[in-house]
């Protein structure tokens, strides 16, 4: 009954989602879904290996921008178009997240977390020094996107954001649908074992390191496709934006507030930071406080308002987490659970 | 025909020798006790046979295979799997999965797994616990979960490494019925135990460990009426015949 209910709000979100482009037309909606559909797909993609296999990567922007890097300077320098480079990119994020799994999964709990940090910033360091190849500091700007074509048609030339929309949403349905996938076979199993105890899993017949770089390696190559996407839907990369230390906290934070090791965590997370987030950094937030009235633009406090409250996305990130972690430690999903469980309780 | 053969094993951190030279065999389907005072090395040799520790000195050989320093997991699939003396549940799946994971170890289809775990389940009478999440269960619930997760990776030779340790006397006895069951399907056991009585029920031989030496071997009351194992260990009382 409960599984039959929630198949049916699942099949009616997707139908919504799917429509979502004839009903609306501002593009910053349109701008907030895509934002909201690759966090998903990040934050997904993380929780193979941090929430299923208990590997807490903080360097998942290794990943991303690697993604984001390979896609953006095939398409400048090689005019190899996005969809296709976007598979090279894909190739050498397999190739890092083997080199990094070797070096790293010897260690253990804090240990990796601060080798995976360490080995994110080499990357960040590597694409602000390589400058031939990333244009260092100052990035790479793509202005215009080679028009998508099949048997000579144009199917697309990506000037409104209803491709990227579409797009994005088939990524982040075919990240959750993977994910799930993983979760309920042999992989997932492995990997929930060596999250809970290594050395009893070990002991059982499970190779550690196997089945850690595996889950890196699933994880790093839809991180790495979300990179690219990215690097196409922006138009732009460089490395504070796609490679920093930031990206990768976002990608964790996403999956500790909506819920670590769940399959719709990273989802639920994504929606309740997302919006909120983008609201602030456009100053929209502050435009609504003004329109209600109360504050007065001129006034001091107003001007206050318009210069900082665009920068107070960290401080809702910040806040978020301290409530998350102090009343619901299993984030929002977990907390959904133990709800559930009560209820159902009471109810018998 | 010895299923596990040690010869002169000996492992040391730094200058602190765990275990030196410890020699014997283990017959195939006998029940082998390896008993002896809190630090003889009893589970440091454990860690030494599954592949935890690699062995300073010596040799580990099991079924014909030299197992030195192989890892765990490939020492579980050649088929010697052992138990942990603070039991190790994972905690946040269920009692099944916990099953299945060790089933998981011979097959790559999720199915057959569960239907594996669920026979080890109802061997060990915990049937009725397989939805309940392992973290929750009480101690004599949780040693008997470890049996038959470690069963369910269908072993020939299991280590036991006291799993009555902290159990009340009607769980003792389930559990050293349940290991002659395992004898009957013709496993071979090793059993690490401190319970004296239960030491001369199951096994067939007894090891006796002193300061990382092997002390005594021989049939159970060989070793209790062992003036050295009398000395060192079990104190006057058994060999009185009390037991």
């Amino acid at each position: 009954m409960g599984s039959r209910l929630s198949n049916i709000i699942l099949l009616l979100t997707l139908a919504a989602l799917f429509f979502f482009p004839r009903f609306v037309e501002s593009p910053y909606a349109f701008h907030i879904m895509i934002l909201l559909f690759l966090s998903t797909i990040v934050g997904t993609s993380w929780n193979i290996i941090g929430g299923y296999t208990g590997q807490y990567s903080i360097g998942h922007a290794a990943y991303f921008g690697t993604g984001a890097y390979v896609t953006m300077v095939l398409m400048k320098d090689k005019q190899i178009p996005p969809w296709l480079g976007v598979w090279a990119g894909v190739a050498l994020v397999i190739i890092i997240a083997l080199v990094i799994g070797s070096i790293c999964f010897r260690l253990r709990g804090p240990y990796f977390v601060l080798a995976s940090i360490a080995v994110a910033e080499i990357m960040r360091l590597s694409a602000m020094n390589l400058k031939e190849l990333t244009n260092g500091a100052e990035g790479i700007l793509a202005t215009e996107l080679p028009a998508f074509r099949i048997g000579g048609r144009v199917l697309t030339d990506f000037v409104s954001k209803t491709p990227f929309y579409y797009i994005s949403l088939v990524l982040a349905v075919v990240t959750i649908v993977v994910a799930f996938l993983v979760l309920h076979s042999k992989l997932g199993y492995c990997f929930q074992a060596i999250r809970e105890d290594q050395d009893a899993a070990h002991a059982l017949g499970i190779n550690p390191t196997f089945y850690k770089n595996a889950a890196l390696v699933i994880s790093a190559i839809f991180t790495g496709i979300a990179g690219g996407f990215y690097a196409i839907y922006v138009g732009f990369v460089d490395p504070a934006t796609v490679m920093s230390l930031d990206i990768s906290v976002q990608i964790v934070l996403v999956c500790i507030i909506g819920g670590i090791g769940t399959i719709y965590g990273p989802l639920i997370g994504s929606i309740l930071i997302v919006p909120i987030t983008e609201a602030l950094r456009s100053n929209l937030i502050a435009e609504a406080i003004f329109k209600t009235g109360m504050v007065s633009q001129e006034s001091h406090f107003g001007s206050f308002l318009k210069e900082n409250l665009a920068h107070a996305h960290a401080l809702i990130y910040g806040i978020l987490v301290v409530l998350v972690i102090l009343f619901m430690p299993e984030g929002v999903v977990g907390f959904q659970r133990k709800l559930w469980s009560k209820w159902n309780k009471g109810l018998g | 025909m010895a299923i596990l053969e040690l010869n002169h094993v000996s492992k040391s951190f730094g200058g602190l020798a765990a275990n030196s030279d410890v020699s014997f065999r283990v017959e195939e389907g006998a029940i082998m006790g390896l008993i002896g005072p809190n630090g003889a090395g009893k589970t440091t040799l454990f860690n030494c046979i599954t592949g935890y520790y690699s062995p300073t000195r010596g040799e580990i050989v099991f079924r014909g295979h030299r197992i030195n320093g192989l890892q765990p997991d490939k020492v579980c699939k050649l088929g010697m799997v052992r138990t942990w003396q603070k039991v190790r549940p994972l905690t946040k799946l269920s009692v099944l999965e916990n099953v299945m994971i060790g089933a998981l170890c011979r097959t790559n289809s999720v199915k057959a797994a569960r239907e594996l775990a669920a026979r080890q389940l109802e061997l060990v009478k915990m049937e009725n616990r397989a939805d309940f999440l392992a973290g929750g269960l009480p101690i004599g619930e949780r040693k008997k979960l470890e049996m038959a997760r470690v069963l369910a990776t269908d072993p020939q030779l299991l280590l036991l490494d006291e799993v009555m340790g902290g159990l009340n006397p009607t769980e003792s006895d389930d559990i050293i019925q349940l290991i002659l069951a395992i004898k009957e399907r013709g496993i071979t056991q090793v059993v690490i135990e401190h319970d004296m009585k239960a030491i001369m029920r199951v096994s067939d031989r007894v090891v006796v460990l002193n300061s990382g030496e092997k002390l005594a071997e021989g049939t159970p009351v060989d070793v209790v009426n062992n003036q050295l194992v009398i000395d060192a260990y079990l104190g006057k009382a058994i060999s009185d015949g009390t037991v």
